[in-house]
């Protein structure tokens, strides 16, 4: 734990360095102020002043998800830094493990700063104290935790921009799944084609899931079973892909 | 003590370590050999960086990928690559941390007189990414010493390094001997070999073709000539 622990805490320190990386936030953060002008000329009400910044976090943090997730984990394994830390006491899971949650903390820092820039915009368009805003963009950080634990378990088979290339198809085929089954059932597929689409549907993780932009927008709570559910998917589904993560590299030379 | 005992590395059904024998107990030992002679993949194996195909590698006893034995090693990689955004000192308590020895009292101390030693206590606070490859090479020695390490595998430490700076570092070499430690030293560099090395390890496509002191093998004739002898009798 000790071990995981510390290469998270380097990743997170080496991100924040990263000159890209903050090129990202302060655009994002822009983006987000940039609302305040649009709601005073463009967005006369509010639902659209929180529809425009949610959407907004939600993109912004997308590409950081994928700039994270596809590029660290394989850069320390391509550039050959991981020779030193593999050479210590710490197993190639931990390292994995480590990589993930320093990760996952650049994106909790990266969220706090385009969360408290939105609360501040909705409030000053009048909108008090957005909770539910809020909540959305918790839900929005569960689907980028995904994301990132996608985009390392297909670092560890595979180049950078295939990573890149695969998670990319993965975010969009996420949230293309439900309705495609929907669809599905609603012309009424059947067969060899219904049997494909239940397999798009199985194996590619349902992103929809996390989308609760509009209920917020609108004011609507989210039921709480609803939210457990989606917690509940999404630590699944990203324990499952670590551990398939972790089991290819446990294989792979070095 | 290390003993290697038939350790194999088969890569697309060819031998790059070839029932690799051998057990050393010596201050400092040198694997020799050319390029792609398996120098390396054995060096790798031993912390656990690639996995034999066959054999085994124990360290006083243990398995060297033991976590009781990976806390008395230290490896330099060849050609060590850094996060560049780290400085030195960083980087040293980075490695330290993964050893566990970190947050004991005196360790930046202890750090700074590692980078003292390996010639870099002025750029410790500098990123990596302005370091020379000189620097880069001496800091990767350096993180090899932090956890205070029984056994030192280094793998050509001595590459990249200007004379003064291979000068150095051998110096360094000297210094850890008298301090009980034992150096496992890849090169394919032979007058360092003689200069530092108590016994070698002549190393030819994955097969070992020789153990033993440097003066034996020589038998009164120049190591070079000697080895490539031995190389060319193998091939």
């Amino acid at each position: 734990m000790k071990n995981i622990w510390t290469i998270a805490k380097n990743t997170l320190k080496l991100e924040i360095r990263d000159k890209i990386l903050y090129g990202i936030v302060v655009f994002a953060v822009l983006f987000v102020f940039f609302e305040i002008f649009l709601a005073n000329l463009v967005l006369k009400e509010l639902p659209m002043v929180k529809s425009f910044g949610l959407t907004g976090i939600y993109f912004f943090n997308a590409i950081i998800a994928l700039f994270l997730g596809t590029t660290s984990f394989f850069k320390d394994i391509d550039r050959k830094v991981v020779y030193f830390v593999l050479s210590k006491p710490v197993s190639r899971a931990q390292f994995l493990l480590g990589k993930f949650f320093g990760l996952c903390l650049v994106l909790v820092i990266t969220t706090l700063v385009l969360a408290v820039a939105y609360l501040g915009v909705v409030a000053y368009a009048g909108g008090g104290f957005d909770a539910l805003g809020l909540l959305a963009i918790a839900m929005q950080f569960l689907e980028m935790a995904l994301f990132i634990a996608f985009a390392i378990f297909v670092s560890t088979f595979s180049s950078s921009l295939l990573s890149i290339v695969y998670t990319s198809a993965v975010f969009f085929l996420g949230h293309i799944v439900s309705s495609l089954i929907s669809d599905a059932q609603f012309i009424k597929l059947s067969g060899i084609q219904y049997f494909l689409v239940e397999v798009l549907y199985y194996v590619f993780p349902n992103l929809e899931k996390f989308d609760i932009r509009n209920l917020a927008v609108h004011q609507v709570a989210m039921p709480f079973l609803s939210f457990a559910v989606a917690v509940a998917y999404a630590v699944a589904y990203i324990m499952f892909l670590l551990g398939v993560s972790v089991w290819i590299f446990n294989k792979k030379e070095i | 003590m290390v003993q290697f005992s038939h350790l194999t590395k088969t890569y697309k059904k060819r031998n790059v370590v070839d029932d690799f024998t051998l057990s050393v107990d010596v201050p400092i030992f040198g694997f020799l050999g050319q390029n792609g002679a398996g120098k390396t993949t054995i060096m790798k194996m031993i912390v656990g960086l690639l996995a034999p195909t066959r054999g085994t590698i124990m360290i006083n006893g243990k398995p060297s990928t033991d976590v009781a034995a990976k806390t008395k090693i230290g490896y330099m990689p060849e050609t060590p690559y850094f996060y560049e955004h780290m400085t030195g000192l960083e980087f040293m308590r980075f490695c330290d941390e993964l050893d566990g020895s970190a947050g004991t009292t005196g360790r930046t101390e202890h750090y700074e007189k590692i980078l003292k030693k390996v010639g870099i206590y002025a750029a410790r606070d500098a990123e990596i990414g302005t370091y020379s490859k000189g620097m880069r090479q001496r800091l990767g020695f350096a993180q090899a010493l932090v956890n205070d390490p029984e056994y030192l595998f280094l793998d050509e430490p001595l590459d990249g390094l200007d004379p003064i700076g291979r000068r150095e570092m051998k110096e360094v070499m000297l210094d850890i001997k008298k301090e009980g430690k034992r150096i496992f030293l890849n090169t394919h560099i032979l007058y360092d070999v003689e200069e530092v090395c108590d016994e070698v390890g002549i190393i030819h496509k994955g097969k070992l073709l020789y153990a033993g002191p440097v003066k034996t093998f020589t038998a009164g004739k120049h190591l070079e000539e000697r080895f490539m002898e031995t190389v060319a009798k193998a091939s």
